[in-house]
């Protein structure tokens, strides 16, 4: 049934896309005609009313054969157009090419300009979405075809230390917004003949490039066509970043958990490559995309690696821990403290019970009081300006904590409840998987809140119920604890030395599983 | 109607399914239904004959779901025995799942209303647990394996820290003496532990559902070992602290064990939630299996989909849980089951086993 639904989706889905590409002017794909004047008034009712379009109109050297440039300001590169299109036009262009033996087209796209990019398109629709993306229109009187010149200058910052990932140890270079540049770092970080950048247009009206990149003898071929068939159903009219494509193409839009990795950092990505994943880049997006993806690698960083064995096994076995921590410390303290104080120590409990005393909330609405306001805090502080933000936490963070355990109002067992499991949560490498994380406690707190430990522990089915269902790209989300496969082991809860993982993840299908020649 | 290749389970994935149905409510009253039969601390030796049986029944089930590659016994009875006799086997094979399914979800309520959530309704303490579980069930067997295979390690962890931290009041003077009435006790407690053992049925569906059918042998006998040893260390740990007069007067002598003693110096001093933790969870285990083998059998009897089979059985599971009026009521409702199923798995599939002999013999 579903998959029928699906289907007539997807069909309907088509029929739209089709009757898109029909809406678009009829004229539009009239071819020119040779002759400039006409041309060039085509062009001129489609974007003449703008005015970052700029007309350009000369003669070809002596010929007085009459030409036009169409570039926009600001997008294009000025001094490429002047020195190497304007002045190879109209100085140094010979008097006579009748002598010559080709005709006019040929000798300006293979002698005259001297510009490595060069397509030529016919109609006006192709035309004007070139010049759009900052390429130069030439139209030349006598000649039917408009020549494309890539004068594109792009708009790009510099290549800066990611901000969201931040490691100790590690190249110091993150992508930026620009694809073209994204493109480039991933090939000259892996100087890799087999390595895939494939090109896809998306987005219905602002047309968007989206690259998807694989190492061609490692990626499963059906995980490659899978990515292809997925981005291709993305049926809108504009993706402003990557996350848009990543909703768009997960298994399962309900779970709380992210099914598609997100990074700003190359090596991370390149790495993913090497294991047969597959990554997903997006004009306008420093964000790649990685997928598939499990539970395991949200709570890994690539730091793991670069540090020598025990300290990447131990870091990231602290890791696990922290998720655990951070998601049920609040919930256990519910627990024990409203439901089962026979089970902790008797001194610990008598401990916890006198410093509660006073206390008007019973400990679910102590806890909700205390883990709102941090999350409260934790989003204040990540919207405020930079120098603020700190003091905001020492505020919010200190001063708050302080006066509201003076006052009474909360224990202060709750207290370091509430910043051991902050602490936690900023512990996960990956922001996605602690935002899952952060929602979960909650409903941990309310299950504990209703059934004490039981509610933790129908929580804990619930929640792995959840997660061995849940699939990334045909691979089990909980890939590689369970079904057991001992050879991905090495790189799961602890990270073997590099010399022992000779294999490339089996939950993969890799067409090429030895890692080491 | 075959099984389809996507829901196949690996032979790993088997063994585990077949520990985890194993291991349920036996663990905590093992102690006290054994020793109440053989009276002497030889109680372990029953365990382990009781396995080996279980063992043998197990293989008989293995050899005959083997006869039928790709079939579960809802489908295959129904070709050995005609119809409408297949159909009511099937049918009889439902039952045994849905009503044990109903005495673990009972069990628990007891053991949970008793430690955990004292006064808390036993509506309100099954209810929610049954919801859990229609979810995880609703796609198919390998959701469930990968669960099981997530719950297992847990288990074993946790169990192992938990027993052997008893080591503290444990006293060899009650184990011993070994034999010290000769072998007929020992014999009296078989019915008992055998019925501990209650779980290799489960082949008769699993081996059509494995990748490697021919590993189904092997699957039983590491899918009872193991679970063996648990109830061999459960039994001599338990016996060895409370002794077995002490075992007889407790109910859940297994949980009265961690109770009884206490570790200073760490977060916890008694660790009984530990062990009601991973107890629940083998709860859920085998409940999820009975529950999903019930559904999956009406299906294929009626060759119907799933989904509304398991609504249904969710409401019959829940009214049979509630109709024992008190524990020892429920421990009666678990000796029938336990009655019910030698008949059931001990002599009909040697008796198919027979049949389908004979019938190949002939074609």
């Amino acid at each position: 049934m579903k998959r029928r639904k699906i289907e007539i989706k997807l069909s309907q889905q088509q029929q739209q896309q089709t009757s898109q590409i029909e809406k678009q002017p009829e004229t539009a794909k009239v071819p020119f005609t040779g002759n400039i004047t006409i041309d060039l008034d085509q062009v001129r009712k489609e974007l003449g009313h703008n005015s970052d379009v700029g007309f350009r109109e000369f003669f070809l050297g002596n010929t007085g054969i009459r030409a036009s440039i169409i570039f926009l300001y600001g997008l294009t590169d000025k001094e490429l157009i002047n020195k190497y299109i304007l002045k190879s036009l109209m100085t140094n262009f010979p008097e006579r090419h009748e002598h010559r033996e080709v005709s006019l087209k040929e000798f300006i796209t293979n002698q005259a300009l001297t510009i490595s990019d060069l397509t030529e398109v016919n109609n006006l629709y192709d035309t004007v979405s070139k010049i759009l993306t900052g390429n130069t229109a030439l139209l030349v009187d006598g000649i039917q075809e408009v020549i494309i010149l890539g004068t594109t200058k792009e708009k790009a910052r510099n290549i800066e230390e990611p901000v969201s990932e931040a490691l100790v140890r590690g190249p110091r270079i993150g992508f930026t917004e620009t694809l073209s540049d994204n493109t480039a770092i991933l090939r000259q970080h892996g100087c890799n003949h087999n390595l895939s950048i494939i090109q896809i247009q998306v987005g219905a009206r602002s047309k968007k490039e989206l690259v998807i990149a694989f190492i061609n003898d490692i990626a499963d071929p059906a995980l490659v066509d899978e990515v292809k068939e997925r981005i291709k159903t993305i049926n809108i009219d504009d993706l402003p970043e990557s996350g848009y494509v990543e909703q768009l193409i997960e298994d399962n839009y309900l779970s709380p958990f992210p099914q598609v990795q997100n990074t700003e950092r190359p090596d991370r990505v390149f790495s993913a490559l090497m294991e047969g994943k597959i990554a997903i880049l997006l004009d306008g997006s420093p964000f790649a995309l990685i997928v598939p993806v499990t539970f395991s690698m949200l709570l890994q960083s690539p730091e793991d690696y670069y540090e020598r064995w025990i300290p990447g096994s131990l870091i990231r076995l602290l890791r696990f821990l922290a998720a655990i921590l951070s998601l049920f410390a609040p919930s256990m303290y519910i627990a024990f403290i409203s439901f089962h104080p026979g089970l902790i120590p008797t001194k610990l409990a008598l401990s916890i019970i006198s410093s509660r005393e006073g206390v008007p909330f019973p400990a679910l609405i102590e806890a909700l009081i205390m883990e709102i306001s941090i999350e409260i805090l934790r989003e204040a502080g990540l919207r405020l300006p930079k120098p603020i933000g700190p003091a905001m936490g020492i505020v919010g963070g200190l001063i708050i904590g302080e006066a509201a355990v003076q006052a009474g109002i909360i224990s202060p067992i709750m207290v370091i409840v509430v910043s051991i499991t902050a602490i936690s949560s900023f512990a996960i490498p990956q922001y996605s998987a602690g935002i899952t994380l952060r929602i979960l406690r909650f409903v941990a707190m309310f299950c504990a809140a209703v059934f004490g430990l039981y509610g933790i522990i129908l929580f804990f089915l619930l929640l792995c119920s959840h997660l061995v269902k849940l699939k990334s790209f045909g691979v089990p989300y909980v890939s590689p604890a369970v079904p057991y496969r001992i050879s991905d082991w090495k790189d799961f809860i602890l990270r073997m030395p590099l010399f022992m993982m000779k294999r490339r993840p089996k939950m993969l299908h890799t067409r090429d599983s030895n890692r080491k020649g | 109607m075959k099984v389809s290749h996507k829901d196949r389970i690996t032979t790993p994935q088997a063994v585990i399914v077949l520990i985890n149905y194993i291991l349920a409510a036996g663990i905590l009253t093992l102690p006290r239904t054994s020793v109440e039969k053989v009276k002497t601390p030889d109680v372990w030796l029953s365990v382990i004959i009781g396995g080996l049986i279980a063992i043998i029944a197990g293989v008989i089930m293995v050899k005959l779901s083997q006869q039928f590659p790709g079939k579960t016994i809802y489908q295959y009875s129904q070709v050995l025995l005609g119809k409408w006799l297949g159909g009511l086997l099937s049918l009889l094979i439902v039952g045994h799942f849905f009503t044990l399914a109903a005495y673990e979800v009972r069990a628990l309520a007891e053991v949970t209303g008793f430690f955990l959530l004292e006064g808390t309704p036993i509506w309100a303490i099954i209810m929610p647990f049954m919801w859990v579980g229609l979810y995880l069930v609703f796609d198919g067997i390998n959701p469930i394996a990968r669960l099981f295979e997530i719950i297992f390690p847990i288990t074993v962890v946790i169990f192992l820290l938990v027993t052997f931290m008893g080591f503290e009041i444990f006293e060899i003077d009650n184990v011993r003496p070994v034999l010290g009435l000769g072998l007929i006790p020992v014999l009296k407690g078989i019915k008992t532990t055998v019925l501990a053992f209650l779980g290799p049925e489960i082949m008769l569906l699993l081996t059509a559902f494995m990748q490697k059918p021919n590993k189904a042998t092997k699957v039983i006998l590491v899918g009872i070992a193991i679970p063996m040893i648990f109830y061999i260390i459960t039994v001599i740990m338990v016996i060895g602290a409370l002794s077995i007069d002490g075992v007889v007067l407790r109910t859940w002598p297994t949980l009265d064990l961690i109770r009884s003693f206490e570790i200073q110096g760490l977060i916890f001093e008694r660790f009984e939630s530990l062990l009601l933790v991973i107890w629940i969870m083998q709860i859920f285990s085998t409940f999820t299996i009975t529950y999903y083998a019930a559904s999956l059998g009406l299906s294929q009897i009626f060759k119907m989909k799933m989904n509304p089979f398991m609504y249904g059985l969710l409401f019959i599971i829940y009214v049979i849980a509630l109709i024992p009026k008190n524990i020892n009521d429920l421990f009666k409702f678990g000796d029938l089951i336990g009655n019910a199923a030698l008949v059931l798995f001990g002599v009909l599939p040697l008796l198919l086993l027979l049949i389908s002999k004979v019938k190949g013999g002939k074609t």
